[in-house]
């Protein structure tokens, strides 16, 4: 059993079917990266995983930690050791960044460490998000994973907008959290990381990769060998297996 | 003074008092405490400064009685004016000397102690050139009244190149109505600031301060309201900007539960290099609660600038749900939410009062973290 395994997963925003059947699994200590063009519904099954509104389960199962999570509110999965470092987070006018690191952070551990590593310090004074530039919003968000320390981090998009070095600083604190440092198999966290361009990989070791293509995932494999023919064709051959899927699903040859 | 009688009453309403900033420990550079009509508290302890009832600088000072007391705010001007000029005067006079800058705060208390009855006060403040005043003013019941009506007179001069911040605690009851008005004066490159805040229920309150700005002069008004059961609040603020580049500042925020909101905002713009802003923003909680908001912009003159904000609506589903994804409960994220809507970091106020503001929101909405 897997610290997290998605089973027959579908997932609507409206009338709209964005994941098809996702079946997923990850092991305590390892990293996946996900990879797929835009609007294939990566973000949607990190949201799915956290049961963030707006996303409507229609079959399957989400089982983390061996419990069913499915119909669990956003806080207690959160509460679970789920955290995600959000694609788009939100800006939270008059909430100081350093008050909700507060109310996230259990014992009276010390915040300057972790946003001084993150060379976040000059922001815990100001509102969450508000005015930050893009790399500031990541690195916030990393900084509120690093203060909530889950068990399994769903990191959408980390180093998206995120300068050169600061790829690298986030990285280092990410795998701070992942324990890196450790022998595997005294890794207990995990994560689950989407990147287009695969920068963060030259930071941090993934040990699978998986490609979602139109709400399904369409193989896992190497992180470096899928990410060099992604860089090569792109995703025209996956588009292959898509067909081949659309088609086990429907029958017939058109799509849904 | 009925010193016996005093003590009783402080100890026995020590928790509503506390609650609007008197008393509790606090450094302060004066008192003054009204129950019903009585005064039962007057007193100054720093140099150039004098806290004396309205009655009595009435009588000591010309000035008080033939420039001073009802000059700002007409006699006729309605209903509670005429109510005002009718009765003997209960209130206080506050006076700085010219250039005395005191930090500690002036704490004054009104309470209404029996059930059903009118409190009729007429305040006076009275700032000499280049002074600085601090003013808590606190507004309460006494813990068994539930039903009354407060009508609240108050004239405040600015002179020249002064400061005035000026804090009013309103800790009413649902079954109260309160009819203050007020007028300012403020003059050539003086300031004044008022922070109010309504963190009750009441039955009726309505409120429309207006402060006439000199040339250089600027005049804040900053407030927050939370509005619960069946209260019906009509607050607003207006400021006439009338002296060259004189500006003013006017910023309310608005929480409902339930109960109807109106406010009402006017600056006016009357001459060169005059500037002004307002933002009126409403966070509405529940179906049973509306807000109205009226912002007003008045320009006579095209060298001048003046802007509004106002947004009314609900809590944002996004920042909510961001804030859980961190472990916080739904309850917890709405409460950390309204209290970051409702804390416009009022600059300029000294830190205790900021926070006993603070503290009265804390114990407002429900749930806090
Ligand atoms: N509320 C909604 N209603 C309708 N469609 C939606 C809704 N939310 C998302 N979608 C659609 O679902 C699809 C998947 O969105 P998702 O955000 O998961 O994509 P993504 O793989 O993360 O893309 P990107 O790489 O651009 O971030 C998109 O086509 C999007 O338009
Ligand atoms: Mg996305």
């Amino acid at each position: 059993m897997g610290l997290l395994d998605i089973k027959g997963l579908k997932v609507s925003a409206g009338s709209h079917e964005i994941l098809k059947g996702i079946d997923f699994s990850i092991e305590e200590g390892r990293t996946t990266v996900v990879f797929g063009p835009n609007g294939s519904g990566k973000s949607t099954l990190m949201g799915a995983i956290l049961g963030l509104p707006g996303f409507n389960i229609t079959a399957g199962s989400i089982i983390f930690k061996g419990r069913d999570i499915t119909a669990l509110p956003v806080h207690e999965r959160s509460r679970m050791g789920i955290g995600l470092a959000f694609q788009y987070p939100p800006a939270v006018k008059g909430v100081r960044l350093s008050t909700l690191l507060d109310n996230i952070k259990n014992g009276d551990e010390d915040l300057h460490t972790y946003s001084e590593m993150l060379n976040m310090d000059q922001y815990l004074d100001r509102d969450i998000n508000l005015g930050f530039s893009g790399g500031e919003r990541k690195r916030s968000e990393i900084l509120q994973l690093m203060v909530q320390k889950p068990d399994l981090l769903l990191l959408d998009e980390p180093e998206s907008g995120v300068d050169i070095e600061n790829i690298s600083i986030i990285s280092r604190a990410l795998n701070l959290i992942l324990e890196k440092d450790k022998p595997l198999r005294k890794r207990k966290r995990s994560a689950i990381i989407i990147t287009h361009t695969g920068y963060i990989l030259d930071y941090m070791r993934a040990d699978t990769a998986c490609v979602i293509v139109g709400g399904y995932i369409l193989g896992c494999g190497s992180p470096s060998e899928i990410l060099a023919e992604i860089r090569e064709k792109g995703y025209s051959q996956c588009m292959e297996c898509y067909r081949d899927m659309v088609r086990r699903d429907t029958g017939a040859g058109q799509e849904t | 003074m009925q010193d016996k009688r005093l003590d009783e009453i402080i100890s026995n309403e020590n928790s509503r008092l506390e609650e609007i900033g008197y008393g509790g420990g606090l450094p302060s550079c004066g008192n003054f405490l009204v129950m019903d009509a009585s005064v039962l508290e007057s007193m100054y302890a720093a140099s150039g400064l004098e806290i004396i009832p309205i009655s009595d600088a009435i009588e000591k000072y010309p000035r008080v009685r033939d420039e001073l007391y009802f000059s700002l705010v007409k006699k006729d001007k309605n209903e509670y004016t005429r109510l005002a000029s009718g009765a003997r005067p209960v209130g206080y006079y506050i006076r700085v000397e010219p250039g005395v800058k005191i930090e500690d705060p002036v704490q004054a208390a009104f309470m209404l102690a029996s059930t059903g009855g009118t409190q009729v006060i007429h305040n006076i403040i009275d700032l000499g050139q280049g002074s600085g005043l601090n003013i808590l003013n606190g507004c309460t019941t006494s813990c068994q009244v539930f039903q009354g009506k407060h009508v609240g007179i108050t004239e405040v001069y600015v002179s020249e190149g002064a400061s005035l911040s000026y804090t009013m605690l309103h800790n009413w009851g649902k079954d109260i109505e309160v009819y203050p008005v007020t007028g300012i004066h403020v003059e050539k490159n003086a300031r004044f600031v008022s922070n109010y805040a309504a963190m009750t229920a009441v039955k009726k309150l309505v409120a429309y301060p207006t402060a006439w700005v000199e040339a250089g002069g600027s005049a804040r008004f900053h407030s927050i309201i939370y509005s619960k059961n069946n209260s019906h609040f009509d607050m607003g603020a207006r400021a006439v900007l009338k002296g060259e580049d004189s500006g003013a500042e006017i910023i309310s925020r608005v929480v409902s539960e339930a109960g109807i909101v109106i406010s009402r905002q006017m600056i006016e713009g009357l001459t060169t290099g005059c500037k002004g802003h307002m933002e009126c923003s409403g966070l509405l909680l529940d179906e049973k609660a509306v807000i109205h908001t009226i912002p007003e912009l008045k320009g006579a003159h095209p060298d001048i600038n003046l802007s509004h904000e106002a947004a009314v609506g609900r809590i944002s589903s996004k920042e909510l749900s961001y804030l859980m994804a961190r472990g916080l409960t739904e309850e917890e994220a709405r409460s950390l939410i309204i209290r970051g809507f409702l804390d416009i970091g009022i600059e300029g106020i000294p830190p205790r009062i900021h926070d006993i503001i603070e503290d009265t929101i804390k114990k407002s909405v429900r749930g806090s973290v």
